[in-house]
């Protein structure tokens, strides 16, 4: 009897939860706004609060001083939670959706993560920034993500440096004008003071996404039209590699290989490189646009004792005839649909206004993707980026929207075998063609 | 005290019913999400009203018989409540998930057991599941054996026996992430002196890198059981064994070791679990990176990446939620039995002793 009662009593109310539990998150979710003004002892956010999930944590700083101004102006508080570097921001934002607690705006890293998010996000093309731009997300559901900069991949250099070896950056758009380059710097390293031509790293536990995305996204890209998507789509055809263009490609990289700073290749980290080309120890660094707000902030010292030296971008140049870099808005704001869409809106759109935008453009380093905004950004490499775009020179980038997981877990690895020497420039493409497979598979 | 008080017979059914009906009406209203406005608003209240009259009917029941079960019954119920909230009910929908193709957003079709097929034509899981149980049998092995030696020092009359047990013990109150990365500085940076290329880049050195590491972290722990273990070795067997002329090594050997037999049995199996479950060290330290040139004909690219760790990014990174649900469930399957092993085995053992 006793045992029996007590299996029904469990039974019975773990039935009635559980029943419950299927539709509470969608029910929550749907009475969230009706409950907040009400319920205001229980933590819930009022109607004039919003919250930003940020990616970028190096604009931290810039991003909570727009919170203040915007708190000012109009009393709306904007909480900023910001996440980076080797965060898994997706994983995050869906265990905060399983939880309820969906921040009003977040970020959102390109074609698949919006399709994850499918029928999750607000419409916003009603709203007037989206006549002011043309990086806007836009998907089945409408205008989804909020632009909020441009960044670049290329090979940036120290112009300084190329001016004192006698190479001319305008030049570099070949392996084998890379090669005399690479050479001729090479032979000087002591007058320059230099201590490798090129600072290429590829350590795969946290630097994955240098070498899997960038690096590797130059092969899908480089030297091709805005909206030229042939090897991406071969790629997301089940993993396929064009043989031709990726071995010109792996032999560009043997090129980095040898000349880079060899103590550091294997097991360097971010912080070592992007110091090391700061302090201008190397002419070339395989990093793109974003290094130009930690060389001056974090790096400020040993950038300004290196002499604040000009830098630029270089495309990477693996086929003769490549002369593109790599733009795009890296990720969007989107608005959670369930969420306080209204602010969240006005917010959004008020950054795009004359004060917000010296914020986001000066203080963030951000490059406005804004026609209206009339602001230059200081960041080092502001200026390459927009002399690149009004010379017609840049190419999109595609591998956001590259198989979830494919650089962390598989290319990343293989570009620290090859520079390891595990692997030969044909094993290299061999095993590159396998692992891409292996990913589309799963 | 024979007979039931007529009051009771009245109010227990009254209280049984109401208390249903406040919870239901609770429920409803929430899982709806509206409700009459002032009753909407309290509907936690009302909730909570309804468990505490329905549990007063239940302890007002009229029966004399069956009275005490009812008790036994209520105080039970805190635990089987928030055993069945915090594991039954994860654990259902997680088998239930591994069925279907959720992304950990939303699901649009159920698909059978294909992802457990698909799992087992992966050929990075089964590295992983092999490498996972090599581990588990390294650090069984490996971690007892020191834990053991260091109980052994710190049981001895050895001067300052209290710190060096401190000492060895605090590496366990250090967060494996924590550790991940402090090791993985020393490995990177200090070294990489000594050593050429970093340990962490090849995957059988990664590999021991992670074992060393797991040993430095867990060795203190088991020795702090051992230690327990060594104390409550009888003085005056040990004193018997002195006179007998039994040197230090066999005292060891035919005394202390089989006296403390039981503590060896929950090393072993505290071992085996915490060393299976590992994930926090692997993840810092080289988060599954380390090629393997061939294995069944493939290049892999997760050298190093034991079975929690591939469950982790088949779900995160790799954003196959489903899947990574589903070699959870393997997971569970395999720990439990493990699980089963170790109570079935420590029984026996008590009855011996």
């Amino acid at each position: 009897m006793k045992r029996w009662l007590s299996l029904l009593l469990a039974a019975v109310l773990t039935l009635s939860l559980a029943a419950c539990g299927g539709n509470a998150p969608a029910g929550n979710d749907a009475s969230g706004g009706a409950e907040s003004p009400a319920d205001s002892s229980g933590g819930a956010p009022s109607a004039d609060s919003i919250r930003l999930v940020n990616g970028k944590i190096e604009v931290d700083a810039a991003l909570k001083k727009l919170a203040a101004m915007y708190k000012e102006e109009t009393g709306v508080e904007v909480s900023i939670e910001s996440m980076g570097g080797g965060i898994d921001i997706q994983g995050t934002l869906k265990g905060y959706y399983q939880a309820g607690n969906m921040p009003d705006i977040f970020v959102n890293g390109g074609a698949s993560d919006f399709a994850n998010w499918g029928g999750l996000c607000a419409d916003m093309s009603d709203q007037p920034w989206v006549s002011d731009t043309d990086a806007a997300y836009v998907n089945e559901d409408g205008v989804v993500g909020f632009p909020y900069t441009v960044e670049a991949i290329g090979l940036a250099y120290n112009a300084d440096i190329l001016e004192k070896a006698g190479v001319d950056p305008a030049t570099l758009t070949s392996p084998a004008a890379y090669e005399a380059a690479f050479a001729t710097i090479d032979g000087m390293k002591d007058e320059l003071g230099i201590t490798a031509v090129v600072g290429y790293y590829t350590e795969p536990v946290n630097l994955y996404w240098s070498t899997g995305n960038h690096l590797f996204g130059n092969y899908e890209d480089a030297g091709l039209d805005r909206e030229d998507t042939t090897y991406f789509d071969l790629l997301s055809n089940g993993g396929q590699l064009d043989v031709d263009r990726f071995t010109d490609f792996a032999n560009f990289v043997a090129l980095l290989q040898q000349y880079a700073d060899q103590s550091m290749m294997i097991s360097g980290t971010y912080d070592q490189q992007i110091l090391n080309f700061a302090s201008g120890k190397y002419a070339f660094v395989t990093q793109g646009s974003w290094i130009g707000a930690t060389m001056t902030t974090d790096d400020a010292d040993a950038y300004a004792a290196a002499g604040n030296f000009k830098v630029g971008m270089a495309p990477y140049a693996f086929q003769d005839g490549i002369d593109t870099i790599l733009t795009n808005s890296p990720s969007w704001w989107a608005v959670y649909k369930d969420g306080n869409v209204d602010a969240a809106k006005a917010f959004l759109q008020w950054l795009t206004t004359d004060a917000a935008q010296e914020v986001l453009v000066m203080e963030a380093g951000f490059i406005s993707p804004f026609n209206s905004s009339a602001y230059v950004a200081t960041d080092p490499f502001a200026q390459t980026i927009v002399d690149y775009q009004n010379a017609g020179k840049t190419s999109g980038w595609h591998w956001l929207g590259n198989k979830e997981g494919l650089a962390q877990n598989y290319t990343g690895q293989v570009f620290n075998d090859y520079a390891q020497g595990n692997l030969d420039t044909e094993r290299f493409v061999q095993v590159m063609q396998q692992v891409c497979a292996t990913a589309y598979a799963g | 005290m024979d007979s039931i008080h007529p009051v009771r017979k009245v109010l227990s059914p009254l209280f049984l019913i109401g208390g249903l009906a406040l919870l239901g009406a609770s429920l409803a209203m929430d899982c709806m999400g509206g409700g009459p406005p002032p009753f909407y608003q309290y509907r936690g209240l009302i909730l909570i009203a309804g468990i505490l009259l329905f549990f007063a009917g239940l302890y007002l029941f009229p029966t004399l018989t069956h009275h005490r079960d009812i008790v036994n019954v209520i105080f039970l119920f805190p635990l089987l409540f928030t055993f069945g909230v915090t594991v039954i009910i994860p654990l259902l929908l997680g088998i239930f998930y591994s069925m279907t193709d959720w992304t950990g957003i939303r699901y649009t079709q159920f698909v059978g057991l294909a992802n457990y097929a698909q799992m087992f034509h992966e050929v990075s899981f089964l590295w992983s599941l092999l490498i996972t149980v090599l581990f588990v049998v390294f650090n069984m092995v490996l971690v007892n054996l020191v834990g053991f030696a260091l109980a052994l020092l710190c049981t001895s009359r050895l001067k300052g026996v209290g710190f060096f047990r401190a000492a060895y013990f605090l590496p366990n109150l250090i967060g494996g992430i924590v550790l991940g990365y402090v090791w993985q500085f020393v490995f990177n940076n200090v070294l990489v002196k000594v050593t050429g290329a970093s340990l962490l880049t090849k995957t059988p050195s990664a590999f021991a890198a992670i074992i060393v590491v797991y040993i430095w972290q867990y060795a203190g722990y088991i020795m702090l059981i051992y230690v327990n273990g060594l104390v409550t070795v009888p003085g005056d067997v040990l004193e018997a064994a002195a006179i007998d002329g039994a040197n230090a090594f066999t005292t060891l050997l035919r005394i202390k070791i089989p006296m403390i037999a039981s503590t060896i049995t929950i090393c072993t199996f505290l071992t085996l679990t915490s060393a299976f479950k590992q994930f926090d060290v692997n993840m810092a330290l080289t988060n599954g990176t380390g090629s393997v040139m061939d294995f069944m004909g493939q290049y892999l690219s997760n050298g190093t990446q034991m079975l929690a760790l591939n469950i982790y990014n088949t779900a995160i990174s790799k954003n196959s939620y489903a899947l990574g649900q589903a070699k959870a469930v393997l997971f569970f399957i395999i720990l439990a039995c493990v699980s089963l092993v170790q109570v079935r085995i420590s029984n026996s053992k008590e009855v011996e002793l």
